[in-house]
């Protein structure tokens, strides 16, 4: 009898352990990205905002991650002695190639989404949706879910994220339950035109 | 602890209660939903810039301005043009979605062009005397209807048949009162932009025997008993009491003695739901003719077309003399039902359809040809009803065709031995000639009277979606304004008239109607009847059975759905192909659970 007990409970802890601890490992595959930037550096000593590179284009659409000709502007040649930034101007600048940046924060296809209108009209701050960024010394690998093809951060960093709290990810429930905590509207057509 | 099976088995059952204690099995159900979403074959959008180009939609004769937000060249939403003088920026559910229609999986995708162009050859070349070649086109007034009828014209023998046409436009801006034997105003009838605009202007009394969309917006709604609609406009002309009419129609006699009211308190115009029929005559008495009603005015055309093969009816075409008959549902029009075609045909008669949809003549004609959609293709549209002025409006292609599609212009012109022509220039260069009416660029947002435009810039602007609106005219009155009522239909004993208050354009649509037909059943599908409550008890039927319509015409399997709107005796159904050929013109049926 005892011995029964004792071999459920194990099975139990064994899939406890492997859901838990070992399923969010194997769950991502992680991608380093091309160029170890820094958004604190250029956040303190460049004293660059967010929306000097991240920027509107004069019609509104967002223009997303910056290309090649915006960082060139000021790293044509070396501005500091990192070997990063040595690494970047050889490899990119130099030879005019864009960097292959991964989006932490792509949408799948199917989903419209407006920056302007959130940012400007809404007066979402950045943080909200992305997180610190702007403040990290260093880019993190870019995570994705092989089975569905979102990025992390879209599901959201905790993997045990099981629609108990729809904060801190970028999946539709998260949509919907900010826009209905703000009373706002929502409905199919807003994001999946 | 020994290892028996019992204590595996232990371990196992453990093992899978505590994965489901666990993130793994939930995510992995979720992630699968996911990957489900990007199978092969799944469409994947373009990237890249994001332009706006413009157009008009040729959905329906409306022909609203159109702003398409287009991803690496690729349409991926429509919107309207807000200073659009007429559409003012809308566009209606069909208008919305229409860029989905060149990926619709039903639709026809190839044809036997070879095979119909020998066979049409033939039997023109051995049609006996007095046997006819005609072009059908259920889309009159467009540019490309031009080019049929100087076809026509150039054929000997050629006929030139249309559904029945109205020569009004209707001025909704100059009425006070609408007065609406079933005309759909706010679901399909005119340009929604321009009828939301009149709005508070006028007011609007619908008579019809449901509780359509728009009988639920009118100010007053008249439920009337089916099929009476003549004696109460017999009544306000004053040829029957209102005592009398009250017992016909089932409506009050305080009710008709206000719609008389309204109606002679002046500005009153007077609507039906077919444009031609004769209730339209109810308007000279309310001095509407040529204040609200007024003659349709068309935009020049170079002075050579003018010879052309007349408007000719379905009905008075010759009975069993029509050897090729070519129909042109390249876009969608007024379907004429397929009974009152087949006996105009010559026993061996070859019948071609220009069509992209299986729904309609493509069940009736020996060869059927895929013909381009909207936004694939460059034509005008025709005049809307509710559009006083004329208009020339463009519907710049905004995506290269996806199936190899046949002008059914081009076909016709060589089958006459007509030159290839560019109509849709030579007509901007009539207009730009007339130097009348103002240029609408919305590219550039901007309106320019024509005369300070140049030809080439003028053409260049219209391709590129552009319109030209004429100066406000001399307003006249319109030479055919009803035409005459069908004879009386058969005697028949079935037990239900068919009301038909659900418009429906026919052609293909996008699933975003299938989303407010099938699913959310806000609309009527094609295969829906709506039954009172006490109709569908008294057969048997319970919401969402299977049923079969019957009608002196054949039978169809449809969907019932109750609906407390609908009278009892009545079974109201959506319009379309189908329907039409099922129940136009009789309008009594049966429905039996399947
Ligand atoms: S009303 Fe007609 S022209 Fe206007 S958007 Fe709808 S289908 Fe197109």
């Amino acid at each position: 009898m005892t011995g029964g007990k004792i071999a459920f409970a194990s099975g139990m802890l064994l899939a406890l352990a492997g859901g838990w601890l070992a399923f969010p490992r194997v769950l991502y595959r992680t991608h380093p990205q091309p160029v170890d930037f820094s958004h604190k550096i250029h956040a303190e000593k460049a004293g660059a905002k967010c929306e000097d590179c991240h920027a509107f284009r004069d019609d509104g659409t967002y223009a997303g991650i910056p290309t090649l000709d915006k960082c060139s502007g000021c790293h044509a040649a070396a501005m500091g002695t990192t070997a990063e930034e040595k690494n970047f101007i050889d490899r990119y600048v130099t030879p005019n190639r864009e960097p292959q940046w991964l989006s932490y924060a792509r949408q799948p296809e199917n989903v419209y989404f407006s920056h302007i209108a959130h940012v400007k009209l809404g007066k979402v701050k950045c943080e909200q949706c992305h997180g610190n960024e702007g403040g990290a010394a260093t880019l993190r690998p870019f995570a994705q879910d092989p089975i569905s093809g979102y990025s992390r951060d879209i599901w959201g960093r905790p993997v045990n994220r099981i629609a108990l709290r729809t904060e801190g990810g970028m999946k539709m429930d998260d949509c919907v339950d900010c826009h209905r905590r703000q009373g706002l509207e929502y409905s199919c057509l807003g994001c999946h035109k | 602890m020994t290892t028996t099976r019992r204590n595996l088995l232990k371990f196992v059952g453990g093992g899978a209660a505590g994965a489901l204690l666990t993130p793994a099995p939930w995510r992995l159900i979720t992630d699968s939903a996911l990957w489900s979403e990007n199978w092969p074959g799944i469409p994947r959008p373009a990237h890249g810039g994001i332009t706006a180009r413009f157009t008009h939609c040729t959905l329906c004769p409306a022909g609203c301005a159109v702003r398409a937000r287009c991803v690496a060249g690729q349409p991926v939403s429509l919107t309207g043009v807000k200073p659009h003088a007429v559409s003012h920026g809308a566009l209606c559910p069909w208008g919305i979605a229409g860029h989905h229609l060149p990926y619709h999986p039903a639709r026809v995708r190839q044809g036997p062009v070879k095979e119909a162009t020998a066979a049409v050859a033939q039997a023109i070349a051995q049609r006996g005397t007095g046997e006819h070649v005609a072009v059908l086109d259920l889309r009159p007034g467009r540019t490309v209807s031009w080019t049929h009828r100087r076809a026509m014209a150039a054929i000997n023998g050629g006929l030139y048949l249309t559904p029945r046409q109205p020569g009004y436009s209707i001025d909704l801006a100059a009425a006070k009162t609408v007065i609406s034997f079933g005309a759909p105003l706010f679901d399909g009838w005119g340009t929604p932009g321009n009828v939301i605009a009149a709005r508070s202007i006028f007011r609007l009394i619908q008579i019809e025997p449901v509780e359509t969309r728009t009988a639920a917006m009118a100010d007053l709604w008249l439920p009337i008993q089916p099929g009476s609609e003549f004696m109460l406009a017999a009544a306000l002309a004053g040829n029957m009491t209102l005592a009398e009419a009250a017992l016909i129609t089932g409506v009050g006699e305080q009710a008709l003695a206000a719609v008389q009211e309204a109606a002679e308190s002046g500005q009153a115009v007077v609507l039906a739901a077919d444009p031609a029929s004769p209730l339209m005559s109810l308007n000279e008495k309310y001095g509407a003719l040529g204040r609200t009603v007024v003659a349709r005015s068309d935009a020049p055309m170079p002075e050579a077309w003018k010879q052309a093969a007349p408007e000719m009816s379905m009905a008075a075409a010759p009975d069993g003399a029509i050897r090729v008959l070519l129909i042109d549902e390249s876009l969608p029009g007024g379907y004429i039902p397929w009974r009152r075609i087949a006996p105009k045909l010559a026993p061996d008669a070859v019948v071609v359809v220009f069509t992209s949809s299986n729904d309609g003549y493509a069940r009736h004609a020996q060869f059927v040809l895929p013909a381009a959609v909207y936004p694939e293709t460059a034509e005008d549209i025709g005049p809307a009803i509710d559009t006083v002025a004329a208009v020339f409006r463009i519907a710049a292609p905004l995506i290269a065709p996806v199936v190899p599609a046949v002008d059914p212009a081009r076909f016709v012109e060589r089958l006459a031995g007509l030159p290839a022509s560019e109509p849709l220039r030579e007509r901007a260069g009539a207009i730009h000639k007339a130097g009348r009416g103002t240029l609408l660029d919305y590219t550039a947002a901007k309106s320019t009277p024509v005369k300070d435009v140049t030809a080439d810039n003028f053409w260049k602007t219209l391709s590129q979606g552009g319109c030209w609106m004429d100066d406000s005219a001399k307003r006249t009155a319109p030479e055919n304004l009803v035409f005459p009522a069908a004879g009386e239909p058969p005697r028949d004993e079935r037990p239900l008239t068919v009301v038909v208050a659900e418009p429906r354009r026919g052609g293909l649509e996008s699933p975003l109607m299938s989303k407010l037909e099938r699913e959310s059943n806000l609309r009527l599908a094609a295969n829906r009847v709506a039954l009172s409550p006490d109709g569908a008890r008294a057969s048997g039927i319970e919401n969402g059975d299977r049923a079969v319509l019957e009608t002196a015409f054949g039978r169809l399997n449809v969907v019932v759905a109750i609906d407390p709107s609908v009278p009892a005796g009545v079974v109201e159904v959506a319009g379309g192909p189908r329907m039409a050929d099922l129940c136009g013109g009789n309008g009594r049926a049966r429905v039996v659970r399947a």
